[in-house]
């Protein structure tokens, strides 16, 4: 039985949190879908939604929030087709890489051979335009987030922290350690669509030879 | 008609309605980082509140008309001249065609707006002209204004002379009184109390404003898994110091968020400059309601399409 908890985010955004949190997707493209809210976005637990505070009173927001959820059955979807990304895991585009496979006692192509046959979907888009949060990275891998972030990440790179994978859109301040570079382009605001993936999407990875 | 950039300033941006509906895909919002003193120089040449403006940061820009118009400028007090005489802010001002106006240096605040009649022509990203810098989308193309760079406007009717009632000038100090509620991550910071004293650092642009005092260690100073965020979240980043989000933020984020400035003080985040103090009241989202319908309300005779 799914259960959600509400809270508020400030004065002018609330939180939904489903025991579920597979059913964030469902979620926010029905609330997405009903057109009352500013922005509907999702995040790794909960999925928040933006209102304006002179046209619903926050506590008018929540009693709205808990009618609709009490009516809310999620939807089945059916996700982009399955997405082919290359990577490049030279020296370069890879500086991290070295370092994580010493730590988790693997040769960098052991490492990343254990990466691109997981199973990896995209479970979200957020941070930045095109940044991807992608899961299913075989948990064995240890990989901590980098003690100082760096001030610039290149776009297309690829950072893995605990299980998933970050795909930097743009290039900008990155704290996840990378372990290569796409050659594909995330995020171009000049293509018709702009934004290569999309949530649910299945990717294969394939290492480039450099 | 047009206006010639002869000198571009430290960051000049075009900035119009923020974008909605596209925070799921990592973009953020955009838009003014004050929209009250972008209404108020919209208002003065006839335009509607978020009609595409000139967003200057600590002013410094000269440009050159190339036919006759209507501009104004609100926010950040400076010197203004048009071709060659000291104008005043606040005040519908005729330019010429071949005339130059000439920005000087904010002492206090940190940006103010230049509005022009029909508004300046900008690309559109998702719905909205704003320029949003870390993706190099919208305004002119997604960047801040180069020496040589040619500005478009609307068509326009005629503009009347107004000026900004005084009542509603903004007063621009070193010093900014926010009101916030609390942030989904409050309990870590349960004993800290409001009114205490803090400072904006260096670090100050689009994205956010860092803010130095002593905010209360953090027991796990580790990252929660990613949460939406929105401008006003103040977040506690491991470097001890807060750093709040204004309208480039990202649209997720790991950070601790402890507090949120509400939306009816939001605008004042874009006139805080490095070194400037700042205090935190406490309120709930009710009052905090009840405050951004109060302010709406007092500048509802003159701007009537405002939205904070």
């Amino acid at each position: 039985m799914p259960e959600y908890r509400l809270f508020f985010l400030g004065d002018d955004a609330v939180a939904v949190q489903p025991n579920n949190r597979a059913l964030r997707h469902p979620l926010a493209r029905a609330l997405r879908g009903s057109g009352e809210w500013i922005d509907t976005v999702p995040g790794k637990e909960v999925v928040a939604v933006h209102f304006d505070p002179r046209a619903l009173r926050p506590t008018e927001v929540m009693r709205k929030l808990e009618d609709w959820l009490s009516s809310f059955s999620a939807e089945a979807f059916e996700p982009g087709k399955a997405v082919d990304l290359h990577l490049d895991c030279s020296a370069a585009n890879a500086p991290d890489l070295q370092a994580l496979a010493d730590q988790n006692g693997l040769t960098p192509q052991e490492m990343l051979e254990r990466v691109t046959r997981s199973d990896l979907v995209v479970d979200m888009l957020g941070f930045t335009p095109g940044f991807a949060y992608v899961e299913g990275v075989n948990p064995a891998l240890k990989a901590e987030r980098l003690a100082v972030p760096r001030q610039r990440v290149a776009a297309g790179s690829v950072g893995l922290v605990s299980g998933q994978l970050g795909l930097y859109g743009l290039s900008g301040p990155g704290g996840w350690p990378i372990i290569g570079r796409l050659t594909e382009a995330l995020f171009d605001p000049a293509r018709a669509e702009p934004f290569l993936l999309q949530e649910g999407q299945v990717v294969r990875l394939h290492l480039v030879d450099v | 008609m047009s206006f010639k950039v002869l000198k571009p300033g430290v960051q000049a941006t075009l900035q119009a309605a923020p974008r909605s509906g596209t925070r799921h895909l990592g973009v953020p919002a955009s838009g003014p980082a004050d929209e009250l003193s972008m209404a108020l120089a919209n208002r003065l040449v006839g335009n509607p509140s978020s009609a595409c403006a000139l967003e200057l940061s600590f002013g410094l820009v000269s440009l050159e008309a190339d036919a006759d118009c209507a501009i104004a400028f609100t926010g950040a007090p400076v010197e203004i001249e048009l071709a060659g005489d000291k104008v005043p802010m606040h005040r519908t001002l005729y330019i010429h065609g071949g005339e130059t106006v000439s920005v000087g240096a904010a002492e206090a605040g940190a940006r103010l707006y230049m509005a022009v009649s029909g508004g300046f022509l900008a690309d559109d990203f998702l719905g909205s002209a704003s320029t949003c810098l870390p993706a190099m989308v919208g305004g002119l193309k997604g960047r801040a204004l180069r020496a040589g760079d040619t500005l478009s406007t609307g068509e326009s009717e005629p503009s009347a002379d107004v000026e900004t009632p005084a009542n509603m000038h903004q007063a621009f100090t070193h010093a900014f009184a926010l009101r916030c509620v609390d942030g989904p991550d409050a309990e870590l910071i349960s004993g800290w109390e409001s009114g205490q004293d803090y400072a904006a650092t260096r670090r100050a642009d689009r994205t956010g404003i860092e803010i130095a005092g002593s905010w209360p260690p953090l027991s796990n100073a580790g990252l929660k898994p990613s949460a939406p965020v929105f401008p006003g979240a103040v977040q506690l980043t491991p470097s001890g110091n807060a750093f709040i989000l204004l309208p480039d933020s990202q649209t997720t984020g790991g950070y601790p968020h402890v507090l949120q400035v509400t939306r009816a003080d939001r605008h004042l985040l874009g006139q805080i400059r490095p070194g400037d103090r700042v205090h935190f009241l406490k309120r709930t989202p009710e009052e905090a309601a009840d405050d951004l319908r109060r302010k709406t309300a007092y500048f509802r005779d003159w701007l009537p399409d405002l939205v904070l």
